[in-house]
């Protein structure tokens, strides 16, 4: 009984943090149709950022809370300000060449954007752990759990509604929405197509970079953290269906309990979990749960 | 009498002659060829899967097969010949590859880059847990001989050297015959129109199985010659940072013929050396930038600059020519 709560909480918290590192990457495909490899760098940025200033304000003497705001806010801002360059200076570009291609020049960013990371913060690993420590631990049930894992998942909830509220109850949102029915049909209707392409991958970005911000006082912050990320953040997209925002919050919670289950479980069976889940659900839907498939054109 | 395909022509006589330049060329250049040569194998498996519009991801997979194959049979059967090696590898990676080809096969696009992606990674995670792949530390290779043939130490690099290349050579001609068949032209129209591919009467999901499957032993090869000349065999083989080098080979080579992904993979290991020697820490960065350049100014890959230079050259006829339809 407590191992199957153990399970749960942690497969939660998991899911939390896999929905907030993936809802960027199926914004972005949903919007601008492409699979964009560089999450995996703003995520590092956002880490970096947030690490850098969480030590900063430390070292100000502010607490805790005042310590993670300024950390979130400033990855948040320097994630958009990157993922606007990019969008305008490269992206832009690229958006009529075939995908394969627009998908390697992500590849490309993501390499430049690590080393970039790199060359600003070195080679060495950042530790922010204060702030994870000061908020100590609640008590769920019977066990101690660290309230600021916790927090994550409100985090991801809040970011979820955010999102959703966004794109179903709003002007701009429903532009989105048209935008990723039909690109032609919504620039005839008046929509500022670019600008919605632009606006999304920013706020993608953004998103990104936060979910970085979250997981860096969990972490020793150090290069190669983005590399990982992007692989579980596609696998957890999919298995949803790429561009739809409720598959990755289903994706997020089958990956997260799927590996909590094998981790207390099958420990050695822990890193194929989630691919083993991706398998199996792709192979019975081939484009996701949620996703509807494409017609073969003649 | 059929006249001679110009392709088979240049692999035969090029690899005859760095047969034959191979004592008078400096160590370094030989060690560079030595391992862009093996991986232009991969990357070829990723041209031809490319012919048919898949972008794999994977590659690296059959890199880590073909490495291992020589690693492990001599680790195990005490067998260092290199030959055997490369039909270990060969063999093991048509058994994976036919069946992962059963699965994979069905997606198109962004799914399957992503599926031979994760198939990838699962096997470096395997690999880096068991001690059968020395953990992630990998395992040693021995020098290899060759059909009971042991080269004297003064004589292994050179004979690596030709083995290397001859199996290049094989390799090549035999892929360019593949595409040259009538198989390697459906494979063209598979990315064409699938729908109309099948009205054809041909099965769609049947030949990328094969073409999955004739990749997975130019990657296995490749892997077998890359271990041979670094002495060892790694996981990271199998990373997808790997497969991405192969993808990137093409990417700046383009698709034209069997010879761009060797021109590709030279191009890169120079520009990894020389990046490697005046930025070692920002070398990635580098190359990332030369990739975007290239993707951004030439999308058909350097290739094209070949096809910019001849149309430039040419003397303008009197009459406007029409203007060249520009597929994007």
């Amino acid at each position: 009984m407590n191992l199957a709560l153990i399970i749960l909480v942690d497969g939660i918290s998991y899911a939390g943090w896999l929905f907030l590192v993936g809802i960027g990457l199926t914004l972005v495909f949903g919007v601008l149709r492409l699979v964009n490899i560089a999450h995996g760098g703003f995520y590092a940025i956002g880490a970096y950022v947030a690490a850098y200033a969480i030590g900063a304000a430390a070292s100000y003497g502010l607490g805790a809370g005042p310590q993670l705001l300024l950390a979130f806010a400033g990855a948040v801002v320097v994630g958009g300000l990157i993922g606007f360059l990019v969008e305008r200076t490269v992206l832009v570009r690229l958006y009529d060449h075939p995908e394969v291609l627009v998908l390697f020049a992500t590849y490309a960013l993501f390499l430049i954007l690590e080393d970039v990371t790199k060359l600003v913060w070195g080679g060495a690993s950042l530790y922010a752990f204060q702030p994870r420590n000061a908020f100590g631990t609640v008590a769920i049930g019977s066990l101690s759990y660290p309230v600021y894992d916790v927090a994550t998942v409100v985090i991801a909830v809040l970011v979820a509604l955010g999102t959703w509220f966004v794109l179903n109850r709003t002007r701009t949102g429903r532009c989105v929405t048209a935008v990723v029915h039909d690109r032609e049909m919504s620039a005839a209707m008046g929509v500022n197509v670019s600008a919605i392409m632009t606006g999304t991958f920013v706020v993608g970005s953004m998103l990104g970079a936060l979910a970085g911000a979250v997981t860096a006082p969990k972490i020793a912050v150090s290069p190669g953290i983005g590399v990982e990320v992007i692989v579980l953040a596609f696998a957890v997209v999919v298995i949803g269906g790429l561009g739809s925002i409720g598959g990755a919050v289903v994706g997020a919670l089958v990956v997260g309990l799927a590996r909590a289950f094998a981790t207390h479980l099958f420990p050695d069976l822990a890193v194929f979990a989630v691919y083993a889940v991706m398998a199996v659900v792709l192979a019975i839907r081939p484009y996701g749960l949620f996703a509807r498939p494409v017609a073969r054109k003649i | 009498m059929r006249h001679l395909d110009p392709t088979i022509l240049v692999v035969v006589l090029g690899a005859a002659a760095l047969s034959f330049a191979q004592p008078h060329m400096p160590g370094w250049v030989v060690y560079l060829l030595q391992i862009a040569i093996a991986a232009s194998l991969p990357a070829l498996g990723c041209m031809i899967l490319l012919r048919s519009g898949l972008l794999s991801f994977g590659q690296g997979l059959y890199y880590f097969i073909g490495a291992y194959g020589v690693a492990l049979v001599h680790a195990h059967l005490g067998i260092s010949d290199a030959f055997l090696g490369i039909l270990a590898g060969a063999a093991a990676s048509i058994l994976v590859a036919g069946l992962v080809g059963f699965f994979i096969a069905r997606y198109r696009g962004i799914f399957f880059a992503m599926l031979t992606l994760a198939i990838s990674m699962v096997v470096y995670g395997m690999a880096v847990k068991m001690d059968l792949f020395g953990r992630s530390d990998g395992l040693n290779v021995p020098r290899l001989s060759y059909l009971g043939f042991t080269p004297s130490r003064a004589w292994a690099q050179t004979s690596l050297f030709v083995f290397c290349v001859w199996v290049w050579a094989v390799f090549g001609i035999a892929t360019h015959l593949y595409l040259r068949s009538r198989f390697g032209k459906l494979l063209t129209a598979i990315e064409d129109n699938e729908t109309r591919v099948e009205y054809l009467g041909w099965s769609v999901r049947h030949a990328v199985h094969i073409n999955t499957i004739v990749a997975a032993v130019l990657g296995s090869a490749g892997g077998a010659l890359a271990a041979a000349s670094a002495r060892y065999a790694d996981p990271s083989l199998a990373y997808w940072t790997t497969s991405g080098e192969f993808v990137f080979i093409v990417l700046i080579a383009g698709q034209a013929n069997v010879l761009a992904p060797l021109f590709g993979s030279v191009f890169l290991e120079t520009l990894r050396t020389y990046a490697a020697a005046f930025f070692p820490d920002e070398w990635q960065l580098v190359l990332g930038a030369v990739m975007l350049a290239i993707i951004l100014f030439l999308p058909k890959g350097l290739g094209h600059l070949f096809a910019l230079a001849g149309r430039a050259l040419r003397p303008r006829r009197a009459t406007a020519a029409p203007i060249e339809e520009d597929r994007t």
